[in-house]
């Protein structure tokens, strides 16, 4: 009996703990990076798979504002406790602004990285440089072939 | 021409998992696994932070079946292992386990090792994972006398020639992984495992790298006291590899009341940085080829023994060394960018006196392990560390790659230099 409740346990843990949750309406880079595209303006972070895959996040190097970015650039460097890795921008253009509460609350990317733990806004400079992105259904299609 | 130097080559080869992969994978996600030596290991199950105080207040559980086993066994066992390794054999009785060296003849460190007498002519010897192929390899070399073992008399053979077997795969024989069981409630943990009240008190009785055989829930095992936290009570337990899952699964049930959890590479590294223990290929040999003397083992080396391979190296060695391993405590408040290995430590004036080998954030605080001036960074002193260029636009902007003792750099962090271990 205990040992059936332990595995329910688990299972229910694994569940909520399932592999990389996509949201819809996102498009996403190999890299694991999100943008959410609204008019000119494009919302960048780091997807779900990207953040498990980090644990902890500690530091995030943010962009300086009006700064330009050709899409795959360095934007951002996220740290957790055992690695730093780069953020590349998933569009052209120039940064409009950049989440600052990410510098006293770095985990807000694991906490809720499709939404608080936003990294920074680019006006996108260059439209093209938004066709190569997935949709939700290919980024997990791509995720599921990891 | 056979070399002074012990040279091996590792393969590359897609990792496995553990024995208690299956175990790992109903507690954690896929994702949270990554390669080490070889194997397939959880980098932690909840998180390195949680799971590192479990083991500080309540007890942890260690997948530590990737660890190398090796048994020593017949009239020839200790005879040999007073030649491979730094540490006078004689010296340990059966029950005792013992840390030490194994070196090549130039005195390079080819693993540290725990040596475990489980009678006078049977030895367990447990190797690290990533050495393990290494270790092997030499053994067969010393057997076959393909490998030089003294710098002055070359053409020097071992006269002992043991029996030698992989004690995780061997096709026969009693076979043995290792779990760890770490932390002050793991007596505990452990007791309400046991049914029988002799062995209980046995364990109860332990001393610090002490063994004792026996069942726990009629599993064979032999449970030390010992470990790689930094904690003063911990166990490992060596088991059949076929048992492995039972126990780990029965330990974590009954121990779940007790505050255990099961815990992943992530909190074993920073528990270890945080008490001070090195790792081989950081505070011990590695590309700084740190010595057992720098490392702060010097007491391991026993150079009042007649002969061990790599003596004539560790007597210079211990002569004459001018480096150190440290232990520097740092802010790591949450937006503090994490120190990482290689980082440049300095002194007061700004002066590169050596480089982070390890680090790890422990709550609030950073601890690093680092190589540094055996007269620099000393308890208390101030110390500063800069940062490598974590990026490559950082790089471009001028942050350095790399940095060299006796560079002027400016701190990016300054924190203090700690004891060497950890009063836990």
């Amino acid at each position: 009996m205990l040992t059936l409740w332990a595995r329910l346990q688990a299972d229910l843990q694994n569940y909520e703990r399932r592999k990389g949750m996509v949201v819809e309406g996102l498009l996403y880079t190999k890299e694991h990076e999100w943008a959410k595209v609204d008019g000119d303006i494009a919302t960048v972070g780091i997807t779900d798979y990207a953040q498990q895959m980090l644990g902890e996040i500690v530091f995030v190097e943010l962009p300086a504002l009006e700064k330009e970015f050709q899409s795959h650039d360095e934007i951002a460097v996220v740290e957790s406790s055992k690695a730093a890795s780069d953020v590349y921008s998933p569009v052209t253009g120039k940064i409009a602004e950049v989440n600052s509460v990410l510098q006293s609350e770095p985990e807000l990317i694991n906490r809720a990285c499709y939404t608080e733990g936003w990294i920074c806004k680019l006006q996108i400079t260059d439209n093209k440089s938004i066709e190569g992105l997935m949709d939700a259904k290919q980024y997990q299609k791509f995720l599921k072939g990891l | 021409m056979l070399s002074e130097e012990f040279i091996f080559e590792l393969s590359d080869v897609a990792p496995v998992g553990t024995v208690l992969y299956q175990e790992h994978l109903k507690l954690t996600d896929k994702s949270h696994m990554a390669p080490f030596a070889g194997y397939l290991m959880p980098l932690w199950y909840s998180s390195i932070g949680a799971e590192h105080s479990a083991v500080r207040q309540a007890a942890g559980l260690f997948d530590c079946t990737h660890m190398g086993v090796l048994e020593v066994a017949g009239v020839h066992a200790a005879g040999f292992l007073n030649s491979v390794t730094t540490s006078e054999i004689d010296d340990l009785s059966v029950g005792g386990a013992q840390y030490s060296y194994i070196l090549d003849a130039a005195g390079n460190v080819l693993d540290d090792i725990i040596v475990y007498r489980r009678a006078e002519d049977k030895f367990m010897v447990v190797v690290n994972a990533a050495n393990e192929l290494k270790i092997k390899a030499y053994f067969e070399g010393l057997q076959k006398n393909q490998v030089v073992v003294d710098t002055i008399e070359l053409d020097r053979k071992l006269k002992h020639k043991p029996a030698i077997r992989d004690m995780r795969k061997s096709a026969a024989g009693d076979c043995r992984v290792d779990i760890a069981l770490q932390g002050p409630r793991s007596q505990d943990v452990l007791s309400a495992l046991t049914e029988d009240e002799t062995l209980r008190e046995h364990i109860a009785n332990l001393k610090f790298f002490g063994f004792i055989e026996g069942r726990i829930r009629g599993i064979e095992c032999l449970i030390s006291r010992t470990g790689y936290t930094g904690q003063k009570m911990g166990f490992e337990l060596f088991v059949p590899p076929q048992k492995a899952p039972q126990l780990w699964e029965a330990m974590l049930q009954s121990g779940k009341s007790l505050g255990l959890v099961p815990c992943g590479l992530g909190a074993r590294d920073s528990l270890r940085i945080e008490a001070g223990l090195p790792l081989y290929g950081h505070e011990l040999a590695g590309r700084f080829r740190v010595s057992p003397f720098e490392a702060g083992y010097g007491w391991a080396v026993n150079l009042q023994k007649d002969f061990f391979i790599g003596k004539t190296a560790m007597e210079q060695a211990a002569k004459a060394y001018d480096m150190k391993i440290a232990r520097v405590e740092l802010p790591g408040t949450k937006g503090i960018r994490p120190v990482r290995s290689n980082d440049g430590v300095l002194d007061i004036s700004g002066e590169c006196i050596g480089w982070v080998s390890s680090c790890a954030k422990v709550d609030d605080k950073q601890f690093a392990l680092v190589y540094v001036n055996k007269d620099s960074a000393n308890e208390n002193n101030p110390v500063g560390v800069y940062y490598l260029a974590r990026s490559s636009s950082q790089a471009q902007q001028g942050r350095q790659q790399t940095v060299q003792k006796g560079q002027r750099l400016d701190a990016d962090i300054v924190g203090t230099a700690a004891s060497r271990f950890a009063k836990l």
